[in-house]
């Protein structure tokens, strides 16, 4: 949470020669974060983050015990001033008015404080007043009402200002209870609301609401213009209570923003005490009763236990033991030493607004930024490097297929693993095989997607410009098991492109033999699977020598050629290394071969037919097709010796012989 | 000229000859030498011809051997033609526009998580990678971060619409990294050294110019005896200068969150301004004050070691996370403005990378 700090403000409490860029430098290095300085009016306006942990920070007060610690230990001369809170006794209680009854829930709220002031005169906001709370981004309407949110940002508790005679008149009780669910409320600005039922809340005698405590107040009991009889209240209700009904509700106020978080009840007399002066000062207000404390639950946090040897642990230095008791103390720990040396053991008692001090961790945390975290030096680690890596994820060959794919001429996408429900049923799955979002932000991003093809499909439609394009992306698909149990995340390698099939089949293969696979098949499937008009299955041996199918390649229902492949498959069957085949000594003989082949052919069963025909036939190409002529590259070799025309000779005119016979071909030309 | 073909040795030997001989032939003329080696009765064309002299079996590698003779004396004479009808040394355009082989590009994401993690390699860190559909326990409960903890609101989190588990809790898109904390952990039976980085898709609630509902974040986990802030600073200058450049300082600064104590917030000193948030007289345009918030960090909670079965009392460590294209995105000269455009798609921008 964000809150303003004018530096003129602050400096009703902090004697010091800092200037505004030195506060702002020193406490954002050991303290909340001073992230910007506004110029409000010639003066100076912090802007500072202060962590949810911290609702002791989230006033002036608070901010100035914080810099002056900081301020100290960075060498700038610097005095918390203290409060100068009026002292009770010195008021002119009186029993004149009548006080309401309060019946408290102590499980709910641990305090309840307030007092009743009469005569109060409706003054304006004074212009010094006025011009800090202009700083500090609040309204401003008059003194009456003033008062309470400038007593609440300087101290830190949230106040509440009733007006006493429509309190009174209604009852002149005050239940502190649980809502239930359909009850109804006006808040002072109107709003119409009714509770879901677990909201605390002041009801009177008649059941009915008169406030919802640390929000904001109702409209039966807030003051208007005709208010002149005040009861100003503070009331320590449990935090979560707080923050459920203010997050039900939606009902975001300054005072439930702090009260969720935790504040100090301590805090609330010296708040209401500071506004009594205030009210006393401006609106010539007069003390109409008793000052009313039911404070049921003053606990202290517990002390702290922490081994001075831990503390070096943490910051890997030591550090001096009256300099760790100078910060604590100046924090307002109480700090009592047990033992002597490194093995001294400090009990720390953290003070009433610091309950976030809880473990040594917290204390060292005190010590360490106090210190100065730009203070310690800077080291890596001389302790053992771990070697046990995790299985079934190779990060390096990821890397590769990525780089390979890319330098080939394929871009690399990254697209949102959610899809709205039309892309999702591109995958061919139905939309109850997927797993779905309870809460999605957009309509677009839904379901957690099972196939990457339908999103690479959209990134090349939603690129026109591009007349040729090939994408892939590396990503999880994510497949529902039973329940109780996590999905099946699989990673795929997707690829589709606008390019014919012969060169993503092309690419594919030649990523294939990059990674060492040794043999590898593509076959076409009887039906085509699922998203895809025509398929292949892409099968390899894996080491055991067991065929697997590691994916598909075939025609998109958008025409374009599309591919998936599972990593983990694919990682069963690459090689780090291929295996070395000595050079061959001997030449080669090559013969282009071309045949008139019947419409419909499957031309790799042709390639199949040559290549099984015999050993010595170890190469065979599609080089060209021209209409119904396909023209093949034939290699003969063999490795001990020359081969001449005359071995070639009969193993030509089988090859033509058995492809005619078998494939219904011509041969163009003659033997 | 002596042509005995009868075996491959008397022909090899015959072949070399000729070689020697055409390199010792006056280049001035080349018609003539064209007519003497590749002519109609040139010497080539001789040897082609006493081809049926030579052994059935040795006729195809004989065959070879003078083609290969052919085409050598064929480009010989060529490049002589061509030196010798323009009279000066060939010559080509040098301000001819390249012609580029159709690259594509991995995508900037990935090149930055390929960075990252040699980074981290390089000082000990193991890469792992962990779900993204995640448990609640994994992704806060573990962390610290009980049931209807106020400090859950922070992260924006994505449900899947399935029933609840006994004692997992809900099923939630990875908010952040962090859930491979107690499952690297677990991973190595709660025996450290640990020096984790786990880099991911993460997912929030929320999607403006610096926040897409998809992102990737980077962690890192160290624990054993004797880890102290010391190491968590010198681990982020070493990723500072090596991801940034030489001189790039990191701070921490206090923060808070539930998994660590103390918590920290994490800045890069500015590359531009170097950390002075001026720029000569000026304010220093690239940062707010010299310096980039890139993450959070802190040393382990007691209550997350114990949550992976480690003793607060024996061990230590410190932890790390933060958002991969905030970090790149800091890059000097990067200059993207829209973090959505990371994601878009958009060739145009894609093939910049």
């Amino acid at each position: 949470m964000n809150i303003l700090i004018p530096h003129n403000w602050l400096l009703e409490y902090l004697e010091t020669e800092a200037s505004p860029a030195e506060i702002q430098k020193y406490l954002s290095l050991s303290g909340p974060a001073v992230e910007r300085i506004y110029q409000v009016g010639g003066e100076s306006v912090y802007d500072i983050e202060i962590t949810t942990n911290r609702v002791d920070s989230m006033n002036i007060y608070g901010i100035a015990r914080e810099t002056a610690v900081i301020l100290s230990q960075a060498g700038i001369k610097t005095v918390l001033k203290p409060l100068n809170i009026i002292d009770k006794n010195s008021l002119q209680l009186t029993k004149e008015l009548p006080m309401p009854k309060v019946f408290n829930n102590p499980t709910l709220n641990k305090r309840t404080i307030f007092i009743i002031l009469k005569n109060v005169n409706r003054a304006p906001t004074p212009k010094w007043m006025a011009r800090r709370l202009a700083q500090t981004n609040m309204n401003i309407h008059d003194s009456a009402i003033d008062i309470t949110n400038y007593v609440t940002h300087e101290i830190g508790h949230p106040i509440h200002a009733f007006d006493y005679d429509k309190l009174m008149s209604i009852g002149g009780e005050i239940h502190i209870t649980e809502a239930k669910k359909g009850e109804k409320l006006t808040t002072l600005d109107g709003e119409y609301l009714e509770t879901v039922g677990g909201e605390v809340v002041f009801k009177n005698i008649d059941n009915q609401i008169i406030d919802l405590p640390s929000i904001k107040g109702t409209k039966n009991t807030s003051i208007d213009q005709s208010t002149q009889n005040i009861l100003l209240l503070a009331e320590s209700i449990r935090a979560d209570k707080v923050r459920f009904a203010s997050m039900t509700h939606a009902i975001r106020t300054t005072a439930a923003g702090l009260m969720e978080k935790g504040v100090d009840p301590h805090l609330a007399q010296p708040t209401l005490l500071r506004a009594v002066e205030l009210y006393q000062d401006i609106c010539k207000a007069q003390i109409g009763s008793q000052v009313y404390d039911d404070f049921s639950d003053d606990s202290i946090p517990k002390p702290v236990n922490i081994n001075l040897q831990k503390i070096d642990d943490y910051l890997g230095l030591e550090i001096n033991v009256k300099k760790i008791i100078k910060f604590l103390n100046s924090l307002e720990c109480k700090v009592e030493i047990k033992g002597g040396g490194r093995t001294t053991q400090l009990i720390v008692q953290p003070p009433t607004f610091r309950p976030d001090l809880a473990i040594p961790a917290d204390i060292i945390e005190e010590i360490a930024r106090i210190y100065g975290y730009h203070n310690l030096p800077s080291l890596l680690m001389d302790t053992p490097i771990p070697t046990t890596y995790p299985q079934d994820i190779n990060f390096n060959f990821e890397n590769k297929i990525k780089n390979f794919l890319s330098n080939i001429g394929w871009q690399e996408v990254y697209t949102y693993s959610m899809l709205s429900d039309e892309i999702a049923q591109q995958s061919g799955y139905k939309l109850d095989q997927h797993l779905k979002l309870q809460n999605p932000l957009t309509d677009d991003r839904v379901y957690l997607r099972r196939s990457l093809l339908p999103s690479l499909e959209e990134i090349i439609a939603s690129n026109p410009h591009k007349k040729s394009l090939s994408i892939f992306e590396l990503a999880n698909v994510y497949q529902p098991l039973d329940e109780g149990k996590l999905p099946q995340e699989q990673m795929l390698l997707g690829l589709v492109s606008t390019a014919d099939y012969r060169i993503v089949r092309g690419s594919l293969e030649s990523l294939l033999d990059r990674l060492f696979v040794p043999s590898y098949d593509i076959v076409p499937s009887k039906q085509p699977q699922q998203q895809f008009n025509q398929s292949a299955e892409i099968t390899a041996k894996d080491q055991s020598g067991k065929t697997r199918v590691i994916g598909a390649i075939g025609v998109l229902t958008s025409g374009r050629i599309g591919a998936e492949i599972a990593l983990a498959d694919l990682l069963k069957i690459i090689r780090t290394h291929p295996t070395y085949r000595p050079i061959p000594k001997t030449m080669p003989i090559i013969e282009d071969l071309t045949f008139s082949l019947p419409k419909g052919i499957a031309v790799g069963e042709v390639i199949n037919s040559i290549k099984q025909m015999d050993q010595l036939i170890t190469k065979v190409e599609l080089k060209n097709i021209y209409q119904q002529n396909y023209s093949f590259a034939i290699q003969y070799h063999h490795l001990k010796k020359n081969l001449t025309a005359a071995d070639v000779e009969p193993l030509r005119k089988n090859i033509v012989r058995q492809i005619e016979k078998q494939h219904q071909a011509k041969l163009v030309g003659e033997v | 000229m002596v042509q005995n073909t009868k075996s491959l040795p008397a022909l090899k030997k015959t072949i070399t000859d000729l070689k020697q001989q055409f390199d010792i032939e006056p280049k001035t003329d080349v018609e003539n030498l064209q007519n003497k080696y590749l002519g109609k009765r040139g010497f080539i064309n001789d040897l082609m011809k006493s081809l049926k002299d030579v052994p059935r079996e040795m006729r195809p590698v004989a065959g070879q051997l003078l083609n290969e003779l052919k085409e050598n004396l064929d480009h010989q004479i060529k490049l002589l033609g061509k030196g010798l009808s323009e009279k000066t040394p060939n010559k080509i355009d040098l301000t001819l526009p390249g012609l580029k082989p159709n690259a594509g590009h991995t995508h900037p994401v990935s090149q930055a998580i390929e960075e990252i993690t040699h980074i981290f390699e390089k000082i000990g860190f193991t890469r792992v990678r962990y779900p993204e559909v995640d448990w609640d326990y994994y992704v806060f409960e573990s962390l610290n971060m009980p049931l209807d903890h106020p400090a859950r609101d922070e992260w924006e989190t994505f449900f899947i619409e399935v029933p609840e588990a006994e004692k997992m809790g809900k099923m939630v898109l990875t908010t952040h990294t962090s859930n491979g904390q107690v499952r690297e952990m677990e991973r190595l039976n709660s025996k450290p050294p640990i020096r984790m980085i786990n880099i991911a898709r993460c997912y929030r609630r929320q999607q403006d110019a610096t926040h897409t509902q998809m992102f990737h974040q980077f962690e890192g986990l160290v624990v054993d005896k004797g880890i102290n802030i010391q190491h968590l600073k010198g681990t982020l200058d070493h990723f500072a200068q090596q991801f940034y450049g030489p001189g790039t300082k990191s701070r921490i600064r206090p923060f808070h969150f539930q998994f660590t104590e103390p918590s920290f917030e994490v800045d890069f000193s500015c590359h531009i301004c170097h950390g002075t948030g001026k720029k000569g007289r000026s304010k220093c345009k690239f940062c707010k004050s010299g310096w980039h918030e890139v993450g959070g960090a802190g040393m382990v909670h007691p209550n997350v070691l114990k949550a992976g079965g480690i003793d607060p009392d024996e061990y230590t460590g410190f932890a790390f996370g933060w958002g991969v294209e905030r970090t790149y995105t800091l890059k000097e000269g990067l200059n993207i403005d829209d973090i959505r455009l990371i994601y878009s798609g958009d060739l145009k921008f894609l093939e910049q990378f």
